[in-house]
This record gives structure tokens, C-alpha cells and sequence, in this order.
């Protein structure tokens, strides 16, 4: 009966049939799946190769797979399965170890053996059943005492998971005569990781004994806030003994106790510096990262830094490449002061490859944990030990790094950078895609842009800006091509979010991110670049006609209301690139502006002081599009609405398309008109902090928000329905909508869309008759032009509350 | 002349104390025209009763409040079959008084779709009687719009619907000249019906000509709906509510044509046709934004002109932020300049997006100050060629599809107008606008007005109804605090 399912996706089942219909799938890949009792959710495409090779790509709920009991007699001893956790966690037993594994982690199987794979949050993976591959079996046979992991940081591991990550992305445009080639590629890379493993393990016998460190430390930086932590706990995480484990941290030459706390105290270095935080006590901080008293880590941070913690936080570090550089431990100073040397001893160079562990680890550890639940870190200092309460929401930290962005697209295979639950805080740092019009106000000393903007001959850390080729095949800009700009943070998996959910993102507040610069230091800037996809350009008055200006603005925050004023504007120059592509016009993100080939000209704007309206460009959701997409135009997912509206106090409803909605936050402004003209706003490098509440489907029967497909915007006195030229471009242009979208959009067909979504709104969560919305819109709704940039044109209409004043504001609810 | 010259922002001649005054002064004038109309009682008042009366000023008082030197006068203009123009400008139309600069005017205005409800809206009121007078044999007003006499759906064929009171001439104005005209006051007009006293009444038709129109879900589809609206006309409730609605059905006007759809002004609808459905948009306030929808000064390019389409010289701009408080500036473009006002709202939401607002019956006070061509130079209202609104906080710059389609679409632009529009265009001429002001006005370079336009000017849609769609572009006036004092 699926034989030739490509597509299968259980809510199309009754309930009934789903397992059995669930289990058919699996199979295929030779696998069985228990799910616990609960019916089987999830999606899944497949296709199977010409070679009888089978790729499943599946996103579920939590489930245990076990090869199935029939593989005995199915497989011919040439079958190896792969699994690639493309996201989410869980555990792998084999031959009586058990480990944890989790998203990026790649395993073989030899279908044949026994074992077993518990997944216990929602995930997505790629399985794929190997015919004719024995040489591989034979590979993870030899190992058999060990787990057939492959490391997937870096190197061919590497190399192996981004194809697996792209055949995963391509599956459903990929058919039975185009796998096996794919096939083979991936088969050899998989022998390349396997046995570069063994060849290394006969050469350094203490290469397990640090893959268990690097997961210890893994295991403990997921832990620093966890202020009971112990030895025993990571070791009982980890299936080790806590013994093994001492002796891994006494052989970096440190102890497990002393790598906590220094760890703890680095995080709150690093913490106290960040201006983004400075609304946090130090005792909030501290609570954080695991202190559970004040007093005590006051006097270990004197200790460790030879300042106190108030002093560090109110005295500029005098260097910030010195003492504010996100994620480089006190540990790597130490190395520093040991370099290695010809002639040493077997145990020094063990301890120095230790010490490169833990080091290592550090350096690539994001602050991705939990930020001091205020009400609780109060309660504690009241009562010392007393329990947090349940209820209260965790809070988030999610700094912008080269590991925590999407740069110009959105897809739903991007690995999320946290899963968080429903209720759930998050501070979010952002960054504009045009700091590199100056690099020195918006970038230097800046670890968090330094990393994300980082390019030189050799190395660019962001490759992928756009949802173009990653050979700039079409036009020769650089990776992803431009086809889309924007640097969006994220994504953020939401737990138990699924297809017909809605997502609904609080702004509690938005902060504009200082300059690190010496010069420029606490001061923020932005960026407008009156650019070739502007309204203007093809409009201009005066010479050259073709001309792209940027302006820069200095944001001024502590004014009353806060302000922008224009610094500089200059005329943008073709500017060559690190990898030496010379860019005529602003045609790909974060091209770093060379201030000697500009003229910079100071006093414009002189008199204008443009009033600050801090929002965030881009809210998106994961498209249930496969592949990625562009991040210019707005859609049915959200994305690059461009409405200035979408600010502190705001909150954005979209319906959620992927599993766990993976939502992302980018293109932050701190100031933009209703159109944003020119192609841009004032942009700007913005943190906010977030509420993300999941509204399930079930529990909005009824309402309008069970029926949204749309984004819907609410702020404190309005409602804003967002009008698109195309609703759902994609759907709507087929394939080749990223290209028609840009052609095809005009401002009437906004203009009819924001009128149909305002009449379905009124209808559905007022409960109006067709003919009283339409006469209520004529008399009581604005209707503005949100943007003429984005491909597909925006117009919004606004409802002012005031004209309901009866209504309770739900949207959720039924109407009355 | 002194050697002030007025610009944006300046606001002389009005205070806190002088408009309380004028609002005294327009009561008290509203009060004797009720009067005296009652006194001549119900059907055809008479023309002394409904003529332009000098009030006594008490600005003539305070020389200052005048730009020139002469004294002050407020003129009371109420709205009759012989004061209003329906349904089009005329140049070569005989002005109702003729004022100098400074002087101040209330005027009368009276919706055209004051008949969809005559009980409401016109029963008791001598001003309006007289203007929506119609048997079989007589019209209080026949031409009602700029076509032809003998069209068959009704004399002026409908081409061009909103009563204008006026014109006003402005002693001196020459084409070249801008006209500034300040909003002092608006207040609603209480229905003369002792039944609803102490309220106003508004219409909203959602008309063949909306937005909406063949774009609706239920059935049936081409359907037009007119919902009356309720205003307190004593101002201490700030919104409206609805009070019915009902589908227009065919109706028959006193002469015998038939009436499918409302396709001619100042229709009688007859109440017996119609099914009233009470209970609608219950619960729901509407916030009021009374404003006049058609104001303007005549255009040069034809003798009579529809008032439908806004162009270069204001007209039916539909902008809801043109109420009180608020100062347009025209390019005057006629002799005289040729003021009227007319298609008076409760209130518009941006976009006009039915085809029509809460139309509803208001009175306005205006002052009137004339800037000569040879004082512009140097100035913000040098160069000025469209409609531009001050108001309190904000400039706004009205864009259209043209901005000027009476000459750019040549002879046949009146009636090809309502094909050729489209939200783009009028986007681009509000761009053009824009850039224009900021670089004149503000002296910025084309960059810099560029840049300042994305970032801080906010372009709305003011409607896509009247034939020569509207986009509207908004700047705070904070933005340039140099500006001030």
C-alpha cells in the first residue's frame, strides 16, 4: 500500500492507522519504531535509489527504533543503516555502552546486530538504508567493540554531514536514477571517516579518553547553571564512572571541580561585559552560571580576575580583544604560557592534548543557557535553597556568533540553535547585514559581529549568505549568492510546536548593541543604504543617475525620545572582497566597505533628528517549503515584513509549518518609514527579548487564530493585518517563485490581499457580518504601505482596539 | 504687508482665547440661522434667511491676527440650494461672498448622502431641505455634477457628486498665489428632527464604486450597503455607532428614473424598498475624525470639472487628517482662487475603502490667508504645486495616481481617469513629492531626502476610490526642531 509513498505525513492517517501505517515506513529502512503508547506524529519524505538504497528523511515525536525483528531474513549482509540526527537528542545502547547523542551526530548500524536508538525530544534525521556497502560493514564490524560515531565537528565528518544535511534538504526533488550517484559519494566519504578513525586509534591510544572528555566538557557546559551539579551527575549522563572521569580532568592537570568553576567564572566575565545584559543585578548573573551565593562568587571572581565583579562591570576593559573576547577561557592562556616544545616527555604531550580538549571545547561553547529566572533569583536571596518555582519560564541567552546565525535564508533543515519549552524567555542578540559598511563602528571588538563578519583570503566564516548556490553558479557573487541578506538568529526549535499551531512572539524589549570600539565605545550605529532595489533608483534627479548612497546614523538611545541623527553618507565604490569578487553594486551581505576607496561626507542631514522606532525586520518561522529560501520577501511564515510596528511591546502570531516552528529573529532597525524607500531602514544591531508562547490547534477551535495562515501583528492599541502582493508566494508562483516573486508583485494586489485578510479577521474574531466589516473597514481601518522593496510589495491595515471596547483581546478565542 | 511671511508652523492669528471666540461667535451665528429659519418655517426658506451674513468679529479687534493691515471679518456662510456647487468645481461659477486675506469664514457643509436617510437627515433642516428639495417637477439643485444637462440617469449625469458650499473669492489671489486656508473648528450638524435631537446622523454606502466591489464572499454579490451611522452631536462622545444598515434596492427619484444602483447623488431612498437590519457592528465604537473630504480651490484646465477625481488643486482628497486644526496650502490656479468645501465625514479610515466614509453633515470655520507669488521665493511655499497639509505635528504630502490628470490626460481626462489609476503610480508622484519638499523646503541634496524618506516619512493610503487614487506621505515635523521658534 506504500509502495510508492514519497510523502507521508501521519496527521493524514485516523488515528487508529497510524502506527501500522508508521511502521510500514520504517521498515523500508529496516528499522522498527515503539513510540511509548502515543500514536505516531510526524512527516516523512522517501525516495529509494535504483540501486534498492533507501533515504527516509523524518521528522518526528520522541520514539525508540530497533532494527527490525525481521532482518535476519531481509538483509544479505551488505546492508548498513545510517542515521544522521539532523536535531534533537537522545541515547544509543550497543553492546552494553550507552551514550548520549544528539543533533550533527552521525551512526552506523549494522542492521543485523542488536541495539537500539531512544530519541527522546522531537527530532529530525536522515536514515538511510545502504545496499551493496560491505566493505563499510566491514569497517563497523572491526569496531564493534566501540559505537560506530562519527565525529562530524570538523574534516571529512564534516564534509559528510553537510551532504547528508543537503540530500536531506533535496529529497523530494531528487529521484530514483539521481541517489546513486549521491550513493556512492556518500558511501566513500563514510569509509574515508571510518577509517581515518582507525588509523588514528592504533597511533594515540588516548583518543577515546579524549572523545569522552570532549563530551564531558560538552555535557557540563549544557550544566554550568545547575548549581547542585556534581561529579556523579555528568558522570551518570555520560554512562561513565566517576573515577574515569577525575582521572580525564587530572590528566589536563585540573580537577573536575576546579574546570566548573572556572568555567562558571568565565561565563560571568563574559556576562558582566556584555552591555546587553546590563539590566541583569550581578547576583542574577551569577545565579546563572551556577553561584548559589553571592558573597562567595564576588570573592572566587576577585580571586581568578584581580578585580571584583562590580569593578570589572563598571570599568571599560581598556582592550576589549584582551579581556572581552567571547568564549576564550582562562585555560588557553595557560597553554600559551606552556608552548609546546621539541623533546618533551610523552606525559607532557598528553597533558597538553588535555588541556587542547578542554581549551578547545571553551573556545566553541556557546552561551546558550539558561539566564537568571529573576522572580527566582529574588526568592533565593530571601530565602537561601528555596525551590524556584515550577511555572516559572526559563530565560534564554542566545548570543550571535558565527554558530548561532542563518545568513539570507530560511529552510526548516537548519540545525536549531536551543529547543525551549512553550512560556520560555529568550534575550537574542541580532545583527544587521550592513555593519560591514563600517566595519569600525559596527564590528571590531565586537567577538559577536567579529565572528559572523569574519572574511579574509583564506577564510569566511558565514559561507552561505543567500538561498543562491554555494558556487555562486549564477552570478558569481559568493556562496548562497545574495539571494537573500538578511543575518537572522536562530532557529529556536519551540517544543511540541507542529503544522497548524501558531506561534506567538512577545517582544518584551529591544536594546540597541553598543559599538566595542575604543573610539566609539557605548555609542550604537546603523546603517541606511539607499540601494538598487529601492523604489528611487531608477527615479533620481540628480548625476550619477545609478548611484547607491549609504548613510550612517548614530543611534542615541539616552535621549528623550530617543533619537538617530545621520554621521556620514558616502557614495558606495566597487568594493572587491576578500576572495577577490569585486562587487559594483551592494549585490552580496557583509562585504566589508574599504574606507579608503569612499569618500566619506560628514554633516549631512545636519538638521534632521529622525525619532527611533526599534523593531526587528525579520520574524520568521521555518517555511514547510524543503530547501532553503530566499529571506527577502515576506510570506505566510512571517519572514521580512518590515514593519516598524513589530517593536518592544509588539506581538507577531505565525502559523507554524515545521515541527517545533524553529522560529529566527534578524534584520533589526532602529528606525524605518511605512515603504522603506530607499531598501533599507536605519539598520541597526538590536537584542531583544522574547516570549514565545506555542497556541496548539486544539485549544483554539473555533478562533481566529486556528485559521490563521498569515502573520498577525498586535500591539498595545491595534491590531495590523499584513497585506502581501502574494499571501504564500510559493505556493502561489510555483517553482520558480523565489525569481517571479520580484517581477510579478504590485501594490494593488497588496492592497487586495490586506483587505481580504482585514475582512477575514473581522469576520472570524468579531464575529462581523461580511457587509458590517466591509463598511467598518471604509470608515475605521488605515491602510499603509509597509514596503516597495522586498519583491513582495507590503500594504498593512491597522484596527485600533478602541473600537472594540468590549472585546477581551484574545485572539485565540472564539469570537463572541 | 509686514515683512512676515506665513510659513509651516507658524499659527498667528490664532490662540487658545481668539478660538474660543470664533467658536462663540459660529454658535451664536448657528443660533440665529435656526432661528430666523424657523421662524420662515419648514419647506422653502428664503434666501435672506439662508444668505452669507457678516458676523461682528472679534477679530477685527486685534489688528495682528491679520497679516495685512486692515481689520478682520468672519463671514457665515450656511448651506442652501443657492450656496453650494453639486458635484463639480467651476472657475467661472458666481463666488458666494468675496473675502480678503485674514478673514474668516464658517461654512456649512452638507453630505450628498444625506437622503439615504431624509427622516434623520434632512426633515427640519431648512439648509437642507432646500438643497435636497426634489418633487416631480423641481430640484432644489438640478445640476449635480459636470455632465451634460439632459443625461438620463439625471441632470450633471452624476459625474461628480459631493456638495460644495462655496465658492469663496479671495480678494487678489492670482494664479500663482498659494492660498492657505486654516481649519479652526469643525462641528457635527444636529439633526433638526425634534425626534433624534442632540445627535448627528452619517452615512456609509459601500458602493459599486469600492474596493470591495466584486470581491465579496457571500451572496449576493454585487450588492451595495448602506450603513447609517450615530454622532453625538453635543461632541462629549468621541464615536460613533451604528445604527442599521439595509442593501440598496432599485429606487425610483420624484422625476421617474430608476435607480439600480447608486449611480446619481441626492437620491430620496424610499424606506418602504428597503429591509433595515438593526443590531449591527454592535459593541463597536467608531473613533471620529471629522474632516472635510472635498476641499479645494478651482482648477484652470476646464470650466467645469467632476469632483471626484482630487488633482493638483486639492478637491476630493478623502484625507481624514484634514479636520480641525489642520492648514492646507493650494496653488492657487484661477482668479480669486475660488474656494469651496464640501463632502463633510464623521469619519475615513485610510484607503476609503467601501467607497465611502461616515458621511455626515458638518459645519466649518476657516481662515483664509493669501500668499502673493512675488513673497514665495526663499520660502517653503515656493514652488508648491499640489495640495499641502499642515498639521499640528505632522506635514503631509498627498500624492495621486496624476497629479495633475486634467492636463496630463488631456480632453477626455474627466472620464478616463477612473481606468488609468493605480496605487504604484501614486506612490511614485508621493516619492516625487516628498523628495521635492524635502529638498526645497528643508534645502536638503537629493541623497540626503532619499535616505531621510526611508527612515522616517511614512506613506499611507489615503484612498482607492475617487478615480485618481491617493497616497499620502507623512513627516513629524520634530524631525527638524531647527525649524521651530
Amino acid at each position: 500500500m506504500l509502495n510508492d509513498l514519497r510523502r507521508f505525513s501521519s496527521s493524514a492517517f485516523p488515528e487508529e492507522l497510524r502506527q501500522s501505517a508508521w511502521d510500514e515506513v520504517f521498515q523500508r529502512v529496516r528499522l522498527a519504531s515503539s513510540l511509548a503508547g502515543q500514536p505516531a506524529d510526524g512527516h516523512v519524505a522517501l525516495c529509494s535509489s535504483a540501486l534498492d538504497s533507501v533515504f527516509l528523511q523524518v521528522s518526528a515525536s520522541p520514539q525508540v527504533l530497533s532494527p527490525h525483528p525481521d532482518n535476519a531474513r531481509l538483509c544479505q549482509g551488505s546492508t548498513v543503516l545510517v542515521l544522521a540526527l539532523l536535531s534533537g537528542s537522545g541515547a544509543l545502547e550497543e553492546g552494553g555502552q550507552r551514550v548520549a547523542i544528539g543533533t550533527g551526530d552521525i551512526v552506523l548500524f549494522d542492521p543485523a546486530q542488536a541495539w537500539r536508538i531512544e530519541l527522546d525530544s522531537d527530532f529530525r534525521a536522515l536514515l538511510v538504508k545502504l545496499e551493496s556497502a560491505s566493505f563499510i560493514l566491514r569497517l563497523v564490524r572491526t569496531g564493534s567493540q566501540e559505537l560506530n560515531r562519527i565525529a562530524t565537528r570538523n574534516g571529512v565528518g564534516a564534509v559528510c554531514l553537510n551532504l547528508i544535511q543537503s540530500i536531506a534538504d533535496e529529497l523530494a526533488h531528487l529521484d530514483r536514477d539521481q541517489l546513486p550517484p549521491l550513493e556512492a559519494t556518500l558511501t566513500e566519504l563514510l569509509v574515508a571517516c571510518l577509517s581515518y578513525r582507525e588509523r588514528s586509534q592504533p597511533e594515540d591510544s588516548t583518543s577515546v579518553q579524549l572523545a569522552h572528555l570532549r563530551r564531558v566538557c560538552r555535557s557540563i557546559e549544557a550544566r554550568l547553571g545547575d548549581a547542585e551539579l556534581q561529579v556523579e551527575d555528568v558522570a551518570r549522563l555520560e554512562g561513565l564512572s566517576v573515577r574515569y572521569l577525575q582521572k580525564l580532568f587530572k590528566t589536563g592537570a585540573t580537577t573536575f571541580g576546579e574546570y566548573l568553576r572556572n568555567r562558571r567564572l568565565e561565563r560571568c566575565r563574559l556576562d558582566l561585559a556584555n552591555p546587553g545584559l546590563a539590566h541583569f543585578s550581578i547576583s542574577e548573573l551569577c545565579f546563572r552560571w551556577g553561584f548559589g551565593d553571592a558573597a562567595n562568587f564576588s570573592r572566587a571572581f576577585s580571586a581568578q580576575f584581580g578585580l571584583s565583579p562590580r569593578a570589572y562591570r563598571a570599568e571599560p576593559p581598556k582592550n576589549p580583544h584582551e579581556t572581552l573576547q567571547r568564549g576564550r577561557p582562562p585555560q588557553s592562556q595557560r597553554l600559551n604560557l606552556a608552548p609546546p616544545r621539541p623533546g618533551d616527555d610523552p606525559g607532557e604531550r598528553q597533558r597538553r592534548a588535555f588541556q587542547g580538549v578542554l581549551d578547545d571545547h571553551a573556545r566553541y561553547a556557546l552561551s546558550l543557557a539558561l539566564a537568571p529566572k529573576r522572580a527566582a533569583a529574588v526568592a533565593e536571596k530571601d530565602s537561601p535553597g528555596g525551590p524556584a518555582g515550577e511555572a516559572l519560564p526559563n530565560h534564554y541567552y542566545i548570543p550571535v556568533s558565527e554558530k548561532t546565525v542563518h545568513w539570507g535564508y530560511f529552510s526548516r533543515s537548519i540545525a536549531p540553535v536551543l529547543t525551549v519549552n512553550s512560556g520560555d524567555i529568550l534575550t537574542i542578540e541580532t545583527l544587521t547585514q550592513h555593519a560591514s559598511d563600517d566595519c569600525e563602528r559596527m564590528i571590531e571588538g565586537d567577538p559577536g559581529a567579529e565572528s559572523v563578519f569574519h572574511w579574509s583570503a583564506e577564510k569566511k566564516n558565514v559561507e552561505r549568505r543567500g538561498a543562491g548556490p554555494m558556487d555562486a553558479s549564477i552570478l558569481g557573487r559568493g556562496a548562497g549568492e545574495g539571494f537573500g541578506v538578511h543575518i537572522c538568529t536562530g532557529p529556536v526549535h519551540v517544543r511540541g510546536a507542529e503544522p497548524g499551531d501558531v506561534l506567538e512572539i512577545r517582544i518584551l524589549d529591544i536594546l540597541p548593541r553598543p559599538s566595542r570600539h575604543p573610539q566609539h565605545q557605548g555609542r550604537s550605529f546603523g546603517s541606511n543604504a539607499a540601494a538598487w532595489w529601492g523604489f528611487h533608483y531608477d527615479d533620481l534627479l540628480t548625476e550619477p543617475k545609478k548611484r547607491e548612497v549609504v548613510t550612517v546614523y548614530e543611534i542615541d538611545a539616552r535621549t528623550h525620545p530617543p533619537h538617530a541623527k545621520a554621521l556620514y553618507n558616502f557614495r558606495w565604490t566597487p568594493q572587491t572582497d576578500p576572495f577577490g569578487v569585486r562587487h559594483a553594486t551592494i549585490d552580496y551581505p557583509g562585504v566589508p566597505v574599504d574606507p579608503a576607496t569612499i569618500e566619506r561626507q560628514y554633516g549631512v542631514l545636519a538638521k534632521a533628528v529622525v525619532p527611533v522606532r526599534p523593531h526587528f525586520g525579520v520574524l520568521a518561522v521555518a517555511p514547510k517549503e524543503f530547501g532553503p529560501v530566499d529571506s527577502i520577501p515576506p510570506s505566510y511564515f512571517g519572514g521580512n515584513l518590515d514593519n516598524w510596528r513589530a517593536g518592544k511591546g509588539a506581538k507577531v502570531f505565525l502559523p507554524v509549518s515545521v515541527d517545533g516552528a524553529l522560529f529566527s529573529v534578524g534584520d533589526p532597525h532602529a528606525s524605518q518609514g511605512d515603504s522603506e524607500l530607499c531598501g533599507t531602514a536605519i539598520e541597526c544591531s538590536l537584542t531583544g527579548v522574547f516570549q514565545l508562547v506555542l497556541h496548539k490547534k486544539v485549544q483554539m477551535a473555533g478562533s481566529f487564530l486556528a485559521e490563521l495562515s498569515y502573520p498577525f501583528l498586535e500591539t498595545a492599541e491595534e491590531w495590523v493585518l499584513q497585506g502581501l502582493s502574494f499571501a504564500n508566494y510559493q505556493a502561489e508562483l510555483g517553482p520558480n517563485a523565489q525569481t517571479q516573486v520580484y517581477k510579478e508583485s504590485s501594490m494593488e494586489a497588496a492592497m487586495r490581499d490586506a483587505f481580504r485578510k482585514t475582512r477575514h479577521y473581522l469576520m472570524k474574531a468579531h464575529g462581523l457580518t461580511e457587509d458590517e466589516a466591509i463598511s467598518l473597514i471604509s470608515v475605521a481601518v488605515d491602510f499603509g504601505v509597509t514596503q516597495v522593496v522586498d519583491g513582495n510589495l507590503g500594504v498593512h491595515a491597522i484596527i485600533r482596539k478602541a473600537i472594540f471596547p468590549d472585546y477581551d483581546g484574545a485572539p485565540d478565542r472564539s469570537p463572541p | 504687508m509686514d515683512d512676515h511671511v506665513c510659513s509651516p508652523g507658524c499659527m498667528h492669528g490664532v490662540t487658545a482665547e481668539n478660538e474660543k471666540d470664533i467658536k462663540g461667535e459660529f454658535h451664536a451665528a448657528r443660533r440665529s440661522f435656526l432661528r430666523d429659519a424657523m421662524v420662515v418655517g419648514g419647506g422653502a426658506a428664503t434666501l435672506g434667511a439662508l444668505g452669507v451674513s457678516l458676523s461682528p468679529s472679534a477679530m477685527a479687534a486685534s489688528a495682528s491676527a491679520k497679516p495685512g493691515n486692515g481689520p478682520t471679518s468672519h463671514y457665515y456662510i450656511p448651506a442652501s440650494a443657492e450656496t453650494v456647487l453639486w458635484g463639480y468645481f467651476s472657475k467661472s461659477a458666481k463666488p458666494v461672498v468675496e473675502i480678503e486675506t485674514g478673514d474668516y469664514v464658517t461654512i456649512e457643509t452638507l453630505t450628498h448622502h444625506s437622503n439615504d436617510d431624509a427622516e434623520r437627515m434632512v426633515k427640519g433642516d431648512p439648509g437642507a431641505e432646500s438643497v435636497f428639495y426634489w418633487d416631480a417637477k423641481r430640484k432644489g439643485v438640478n445640476r449635480r455634477g459636470a455632465g451634460p444637462m439632459d443625461a438620463k440617469i439625471g441632470a450633471g449625469g452624476g459625474e461628480g457628486v459631493h456638495i460644495c458650499t462655496g465658492p469663496v473669492f479671495i480678494k487678489g489671489a492670482e494664479p500663482g498665489d498659494i492660498l492657505e486656508v486654516r481649519i479652526v473648528d469643525v462641528a457635527p450638524r444636529p439633526s433638526a428632527n425634534p425626534a433624534f435631537k442632540g445627535k448627528s446622523f452619517g452615512s456609509n454606502a459601500a458602493a459599486n464604486w469600492g474596493f470591495h466591489y466584486g470581491d465579496l464572499l457571500s451572496e449576493p454579490k454585487k450588492r451595495e450597503v448602506v450603513t447609517l451611522y450615530e454622532i453625538d452631536a453635543t461632541g462629549e462622545r468621541n464615536w460613533a455607532r451604528a445604527v442599521y444598515n439595509y442593501r440598496w434596492t432599485p429606487q425610483t427619484d420624484p422625476f421617474g428614473v430608476v435607480h439600480p444602483t447608486i449611480d446619481y447623488p441626492g437620491i430620496p431612498v424610499n424606506h418602504s424598498t428597503i429591509r433595515k437590519n438593526e443590531n449591527v457592528l454592535k459593541n463597536i465604537r467608531v473613533p471620529i475624525r471629522p474632516h472635510f473630504g472635498t476641499i479645494g480651490v478651482a482648477p484652470a484646465e476646464a470650466d467645469m470639472v467632476t469632483s471626484i477625481p482630487p488633482s493638483y488643486t486639492g478637491g476630493n482628497i478623502d484625507n481624514w487628517r484634514i479636520g480641525k486644526g489642520a492648514t492646507l496650502y493650494f496653488p492657487v490656479a484661477v482668479a480669486g482662487a475660488m474656494f469651496s468645501v464640501g463632502d463633510p465625514h464623521a469619519s475615513q479610515g485610510d484607503s476609503e475603502l467601501c467607497g465611502t466614509a461616515i458621511e455626515c453633515s458638518l459645519t466649518g470655520t476657516f481662515q483664509f490667508v493669501l500668499h502673493k507669488k512675488a513673497e514665495l521665493p526663499g520660502t517653503p511655499l515656493a514652488e508648491l504645486n499640489y495640495p499641502l497639509l499642515e498639521t499640528q505635528d505632522d506635514w503631509v504630502l498627498h500624492g495621486f495616481s496624476f497629479a495633475n490628470y486634467l492636463a496630463e490626460l488631456g480632453a477626455g481626462a474627466q472620464q478616463s481617469i477612473y481606468s488609468k489609476s493605480s496605487v504604484d503610480l501614486a506612490l511614485r508622484d508621493a516619492y516625487h513629492k516628498m523628495r521635492h519638499f524635502l529638498m526645497t523646503t528643508q534645502r536638503l541634496d537629493e541623497d540626503e531626502a532619499i535616505s531621510l524618506m526611508s527612515v522616517a516619512v511614512d506613506f499611507g493610503i489615503t484612498q482607492v476610490v475617487d478615480g485618481n487614487w491617493g497616497v499620502h506621505a507623512v513627516i513629524k515635523k520634530s524631525i527638524f526642531p531647527a525649524r521651530e521658534g
